[in-house]
């Protein structure tokens, strides 16, 4: 089976990373879209006062 | 003379240094017009295999923004640092950990119970977790290794170069670009884009006595334009951070949090700004500094809010 | 060093050149008994303690840090231990959050004639850190990361 990495995807915000797999007649089999990045936004805004907030989640991205 | 050669590249970032390039606005063109491209994933369409098929030292200058989060990052800064000449640490996260580098308050195991599971927002009753090796039937799909620590990209690979900022103000990238294409950079290891002395120094606001009997919330006061942020009992990093900024928060009314990092002579700027701030304490014995210190919230966050990976202690013990 | 009896904790003591370091000199020709586990620097002032000490003493693999001073009123630059006294409940908030119990960690006002009571912090704080375990800063929690240089 063949393979078709695209790796980064490029021209947008943020890391992604495309598998997709052929068929014998080189038609798309399947495809995977995995995301190789992770900031932890979810955990480190706990316990940082909530005035700091709007100084912290902007960059979750700021494009 | 024969074009430079420039890569952009991100590792745990926010793409506002990307923005920060663009908001060099038309002198965009001038950087066009004296460096070649090879890399930039937001902008351009180029693979990692392109870059892996470069020579050594094939890149003039790299400008490398992110701090480094997993093995991905990791990988992309020793293969961009074996490829580039200069290697330009960019902007807050790279230099110091940045924002990304507050998920030192916890490990790997940490940021994924509280991402995978515990989030109101989360519906994953099946518990999945990111896997760095996945079987599916067409075959194996990988991800990068999470690390326990953010780190900066200095503690990742060598640094020529340190242009701090969140994001580096446009006017200081545009005198680095310049100072590269003279070819008149500082030796290595320097700071580039910034000031000498702290933001403190930059801040046009009124400065007297500092005495400070309560800190304050911003629900419990508006801070006057004209006078110290610190002195009206506001917490404001600007004593223990670098200039180079032009004081923009200041000058929104917003205190200084830090994000061009210490100044030269400074080893760990949370532990100067804890000095800073206790020294303008108004209050002679320990009950009367506990009730000041009662109401600085979030140490931690406050004073290493760009830089926890780069302090002393690196991350908290968890 | 494993197993919590034969654990011996390594304290660093920042002492103040005027009292606190001439309290211990009198603990020692009085010869009274304390554990040797605390690492005495001798400084000009508790003023002059700089939190960055206390945490390069931690990041450094310290078990435990310990500042003496002056009595409040008698320093002999007249306000440095007030400085001392300022500094060290922001600290402890900030190690707190770092994870550090704040045992380990303390202030002490401990004059050039108090040899007893220096004796008897040296002593109290040992068998509290002891009690604690390492904390070894340098070993266990970089590992986590990587150490920077």
């Amino acid at each position: 089976m063949q393979r078709v990495t695209i790796d980064p995807i490029t021209r947008l915000e943020g890391h992604g990373k495309i598998e997709i797999f052929l068929d014998e007649a080189g038609e798309v089999a399947n495809a995977y879209f995995q995301v190789p990045e992770l900031r932890g936004f979810e955990r480190f805004c706990e316990g940082r006062p909530v005035e700091e907030l709007p100084r912290i989640t902007p960059r979750i991205c700021g494009v | 003379m024969a074009k430079l050669k420039l890569a952009l590249y991100w590792a745990a970032t926010c793409g506002g240094c990307e923005v920060a390039v663009l908001d060099l606005n038309e002198k965009i063109l001038d950087v066009a017009a004296a460096a070649d491209i090879y890399l930039w994933p937001v902008a351009m369409d180029y693979k990692y295999k392109d870059a892996e098929a470069w020579p050594d030292k094939f890149i003039d200058v790299c400008l490398f923004n992110g701090a480094i989060r997993n093995s991905e990052g990791e990988h992309l800064a020793k293969l961009l640092r074996a490829k580039s000449k200069v290697m330009v640490a960019f902007g807050s996260c790279a230099c110091f950990g940045g924002i990304p580098g507050l998920a030192n308050v916890a490990d790997r195991e940490g940021v994924f119970a509280r991402v995978y599971g515990e989030t109101p927002s989360t519906d994953n009753r099946d518990g999945t977790r990111p896997q760095t090796s996945f079987a599916v039937p067409e075959g194996e799909l990988t991800l990068p290794h999470f690390y326990d620590t953010v780190k900066t990209l200095g503690q990742t690979v060598p640094v020529d170069y340190f242009l701090p900022g969140c994001p580096p103000a446009a006017k200081q990238i545009w005198a680095v670009v310049q100072a590269i294409v003279a070819g008149q950079l500082p030796p290595p290891g320097s700071f580039v884009g910034v000031a000498e002395k702290s933001v403190c120094e930059e801040c046009p606001r009124v400065k007297e006595e500092k005495k400070v009997t309560a800190f304050l919330r911003p629900h419990q006061v508006i801070p006057q334009p004209e006078k110290c942020l610190l002195e009206q009992g506001l917490v404001c990093c600007g004593p223990a951070t670098r200039g180079g900024c032009g004081a923009q928060c200041i000058n929104a009314n917003m205190p200084c949090r830090g994000c061009y990092g210490p100044t030269e002579r400074v080893t760990d700027q949370g532990a100067k700004m804890l000095s800073a701030i206790a020294s303008i304490i108004d209050a002679s014995d320990e009950a009367g500094v506990k009730k000041v210190v009662d109401q600085i919230v979030d140490p931690l966050g406050t004073f290493y809010r760009f830089g926890l990976p780069n302090s002393l202690l690196t991350r908290v013990r968890v | 060093m494993s197993g919590e009896n034969s654990f011996e904790p390594r304290i660093i003591g920042f002492l103040c050149r005027w009292c606190s370091y001439q309290g211990a000199d009198l603990a020692g020709t009085s010869r009274r008994h304390y554990p040797s586990n605390m690492v005495p620097v001798r400084v000009m002032c508790s003023g002059r303690v700089d939190p960055t000490f206390v945490l390069k003493a931690i990041a450094d693999g310290a078990d435990g840090v310990l500042i003496c001073g002056c009595h409040p009123g008698d320093c002999h630059y007249q306000s440095g231990n007030f400085n001392a006294m300022r500094r060290y409940p922001l600290l402890m908030k900030a190690l707190e959050q770092f994870g550090i119990e704040k045992e380990r960690v303390r202030l002490e006002w401990i004059s050039a004639s108090e040899s007893e009571k220096f004796a008897l912090v040296v002593k109290e704080m040992t068998e509290t850190v002891r009690r604690l375990g390492p904390l070894e800063w340098n070993r266990r929690v970089f590992q986590k990361g990587q150490r920077k240089t």
